[in-house]
């Protein structure tokens, strides 16, 4: 029996002294394209590598308009060169292209070892083309496969070895892969098995050396180990279990699997010691042995992948490809007003979870919705076959009865054609919060909303804890403090002294003017018929008695003026004949008293 | 009339203007918040209040969610510091005065609220002094359109009177009561110890107290590194400048930074 994974003090101890050396090491973050340019229906690889540290935080998904990159998986190299230890952590995307052009994949920032370092970006063009002339010509970095533990613990042999088999009988490998035609995207699961003869002990190193170009092999999770019977040698073996996924269309000859090993054959004994009953007093063992470097190998695999079909390709297509069913849950289905509710799709079944996108939500009027956290659960190690969750968070914008509906599309490599699964609307009653109210809300809190002129009032009843969703401008200082207002203030100024002046202006011109005005039109109107040739006396003296009564003189002069003018005219109104010419001597004597009263000015410039 | 109207208009735009809703979605922020990825959300946060939009003006939504990440990123000093903004800007929020009293209960600072900051529940000190101006130059039009049209009506123009009175007033109370107005000689201490209140700007001047992380103070004098502050209860000396944050942030440039 290989005790493959019994070493775990050794391991620790490794740990320790590379996780003590990696801690000095500089830190260091590159992206590389497995290939710059590609044709349409086929896929690249990006690969990121971080370099000097053990973990690091990376996107799972690098949005570029027209590409589709998603976090496949990732692997850890640790290396030790003249006693110093560096490890690298290469995160895999994959890079499908939604439509042709040229793109820059931007910068991607890593988080690591407490700090942000960010790559260069990446200029990558999909041309459009059959998907039978995208033979690569860069080479596509090889998936990094686990560390495998530096040795196996040597067994006791189950029987005496007397002659050194040759190395293809002394260890071996096998791989078997499901299917020898697959698609673009498809996970096909393969199997690869080393053997060793169980005569003798062995040592692992290294890892397996498995991958091709424009094929991504999983990772490799810990072999299983077992016995076998070949030709009537019994084998120790190794089956190592993994997914292989190509990312571009064509045929494709991957190397053998290897796997480096170093074996314990018997070695010549000095004389003395080679004789056999020696060799059974210690068990059937020699106690003289030399060590064998193999390179044990599998055969080669040919695969023919194939693109995946464009006609009839669902718009709600995200990249799966396998055999899936779908189910939707809404975890509340009665929620507070204004708060969130959840809708839960499962995509369960078999094949390329990592590069699956989520569902496209279909009846979504009056719901906001965000885009969903998503969780997978294996229900193998290689994580071909399980479940992925989609956690919508929905929060209703009108009253809702129904949940949203989910549309979900993806290959089907058995069936070779799209499937589209759809989920219906489930029932969940929601209503807003109040319109005043940011979405998020529930328990009551008191609010500003009243008496507000401001229009979105987002201060209204909000749970406690949650964080609100509408976004409204405000000043950092008060609105005295605004040129806008000071503005706005001097305006209404103008505005209220321009009203005040036209109502009076209005209200004058209603009323004939000012009394100044009135009684200097008057006493002008009052001068001319006194002038007038053509009015009578009567009317000579009416006027002239007005006049020198809206004179502004002391009353003494003008009663002494107005007194006769009253006598003459009453004597020619209620006499004899009055209605005659005045003549004209009577007229300039009259005109002279009236011009007495003020003097100097003539009588159509009274002060 | 028309021109009554015409000014009525403007003013009521200006007032729209003043506040806007802002084409930012904080939308994938509050749902990293919702899984649970605070970190992250409180980074989005940042983020987006480092954004061009905000150059002239603050969001105390965005504000208030930031503050809520501090508190669950363990950061309770820059929370309150956030909150204390989100009630700068909307000085009646009452979730942003709940977790800023619970906080700075936490930290072990006195939280006074006042019967004015209750009053701000009810109506701001914004809608107070637009309102209340508003309310003013209708009253002052309404009685010069009074005076002229309709004199003998007194009532109308004692009415029109009192509303020009009473709507000055009460846009001078919401000035003279709106945090925005001191808050720019107003500070935070950030520090994560207590910083040393000094009788002169000097490592070495006579130490006269402390004050605690999250303790509001009035900035009364700068002086280079050292900045002369009151904690509101008697208690002033110098402190250095880094260990104060002041209330109202430094504003992102136009063109984002």
């Amino acid at each position: 029996m290989i005790f493959y994974g019994h070493t775990g003090w050794r391991l620790s101890l490794a740990a320790v002294l590379t996780a003590a050396s990696l801690h000095a090491a500089d830190v260091s973050v590159s992206a590389e394209l497995s290939r710059p340019d590609i044709t349409a229906g086929t896929m690249a690889e990006l690969q990121l590598k971080v370099t000097g540290a053990q973990t690091a935080d990376v996107p799972k998904e690098i949005d570029v308009e027209g590409l589709q990159i998603r976090l496949t998986g990732q692997s850890t190299q640790v290396q030790m060169v003249n006693f110093k230890v560096s490890s690298s952590v290469v995160y895999s995307y994959i890079v499908m292209p939604l439509r042709t052009g040229d793109f820059t994949i931007p910068a991607i920032g890593v988080q690591a070892d407490g700090r942000r370092f960010v790559t260069s970006a990446l200029p990558f063009s999909v041309r459009p083309g059959s998907a039978a002339s995208s033979a690569a010509s860069a080479p596509i970095p090889q998936p990094m496969l686990p560390q495998m533990p530096p040795g196996m613990r040597p067994r006791q042999a189950p029987r005496p070895a007397p002659q050194v088999p040759s190395a293809n009988r002394l260890a071996f490998g096998e791989i078997h892969c499901a299917k020898k035609s697959i698609y673009v995207g498809e996970m096909v699961p393969v199997e690869i098995q080393f053997f060793f003869d169980a005569h003798y002990p062995v040592q692992v190193r290294g890892k397996v050396d498995f991958g091709g170009e424009g094929v991504l092999a999983e990772r490799f999770p810990d072999p299983k180990e077992s016995h076998e019977e070949r030709d009537g040698v019994t084998y120790n073996v190794l089956t190592f279990h993994t997914l292989l996924s190509a990312v571009k269309p064509g045929s494709v000859d991957l190397a053998p699997a290897k796997l480096d090993s170093q074996m314990q054959i018997p070695g010549g004994a000095p004389p003395g010691f080679d004789d056999p009953v020696f060799q059974q007093l210690l068990g059937g063992q020699s106690p003289f042995t030399q060590s064998r470097d193999l390179a044990v190998k599998t055969a080669p695999l040919h695969l023919d992948i194939m693109p995946l079909p464009k006609e009839k390709r669902p718009d709600s297509f995200g990249g799966a490809v396998g055999q899936f069913d779908i189910d939707a849950v809404v975890a509340n289905p009665h929620p507070a007003p204004g708060d969130p509710a959840t809708l839960l799709i499962k995509i369960g079944g078999k094949g390329n979870f990592k590069a699956m996108g989520p569902p496209v939500l279909t009846n979504a009027e009056g719901w906001r919705t965000y885009p969903p956290t998503d969780k997978f659960d294996s229900s193998d190690e290689l994580s071909y076959t399980g479940v992925k969750s989609f956690d919508y968070t929905l929060i209703a914008q009108q009253d809702r009865q129904l949940s949203p509906g989910a549309e979900f599309s993806y290959f089907d490599p058995v069936a070779q054609q799209y499937v589209t699964l759809t989920t219906k609307p489930l029932p969940l009653v929601s209503t807003p919060g109040s319109a005043a109210v940011p979405p998020l809300s529930g328990a009551v809190a008191p609010a500003s909303a009243q008496g507000s002129p401001i229009p979105k009032q987002s201060t209204g009843p909000a749970k406690e804890g949650d964080p609100l969703g509408e976004i409204t401008l405000r000043s950092w200082t008060t609105p005295v403090q605004r040129p806008e207002f000071l503005i706005a203030s001097l305006a209404m100024i103008v505005a209220t002294v321009a009203l005040a002046g036209i109502l009076y202006l209005r209200d004058l011109q209603a009323r004939g003017g000012s009394d100044r005005s009135r009684r200097r039109r008057r006493i002008a109107t009052l001068w001319s018929v006194i002038n007038a040739d053509t009015s009578d006396a009567i009317s000579v003296y009416d006027a002239a008695v007005e006049y020198a009564g809206m004179m502004d003189v002391p009353e003494s002069a003008r009663d002494a003026v107005t007194g006769p003018l009253k006598e003459q005219r009453d004597k020619l109104k209620y006499g004899t004949g009055g209605s005659f010419p005045l003549p004209p001597a009577e007229r300039e004597s009259l005109l002279a008293t009236l011009r007495g009263l003020s003097p100097g000015k003539t009588g159509g410039s009274i002060s | 009339m028309k021109h009554l109207m015409t000014f009525l208009l403007t003013l009521g735009l200006l007032t729209v203007s003043l506040c806007a809703v802002v084409p930012v979605d904080s939308g994938s922020a509050n749902a990293q918040f919702h899984a649970g990825r605070t970190a992250e959300a409180l980074s989005s946060y940042r983020t987006l209040l480092a954004s061009s939009a905000f150059a002239k003006a603050g969001s105390f939504e965005l504000w208030y969610n930031r503050g809520l990440a501090e508190e669950k990123t363990g950061e309770p000093v820059a929370a309150s510091l956030s909150f204390r903004r989100a009630l700068i800007l909307s000085p009646g929020f009452v979730p942003a005065r709940r977790q800023l009293s619970k906080i700075l209960e936490s930290l072990g600072v006195p939280f006074r609220e006042t019967p004015i900051d209750k009053a701000f529940t009810l109506i701001s000190p914004e809608a107070m002094i637009l309102g209340g101006a508003i309310l003013g130059w209708l009253g002052l039009l309404a009685f010069v359109v009074l005076f002229y049209a309709n004199r003998e009506k007194k009532g109308y123009l004692a009415l029109a009177l009192v509303c020009f009175v009473l709507g000055h007033g009460v846009s001078l109370a919401g000035s003279m009561t709106d945090p925005r107005r001191v808050a720019a000689s107003q500070g935070v201490v950030t520090s994560k110890t207590s910083p040393t209140l000094r009788a002169t700007p000097a490592d070495s001047g006579t130490a006269a107290g402390t004050l605690s992380p999250g303790t509001l103070t009035s900035i009364l004098s700068r002086n280079g590194a050292w900045w002369y502050v009151s904690d509101g209860s008697g208690h002033t000396g110098w402190i250095p400048s880094d260990t104060i944050t002041p209330l109202i942030p430094a504003l992102p440039s136009a063109s984002g930074s």
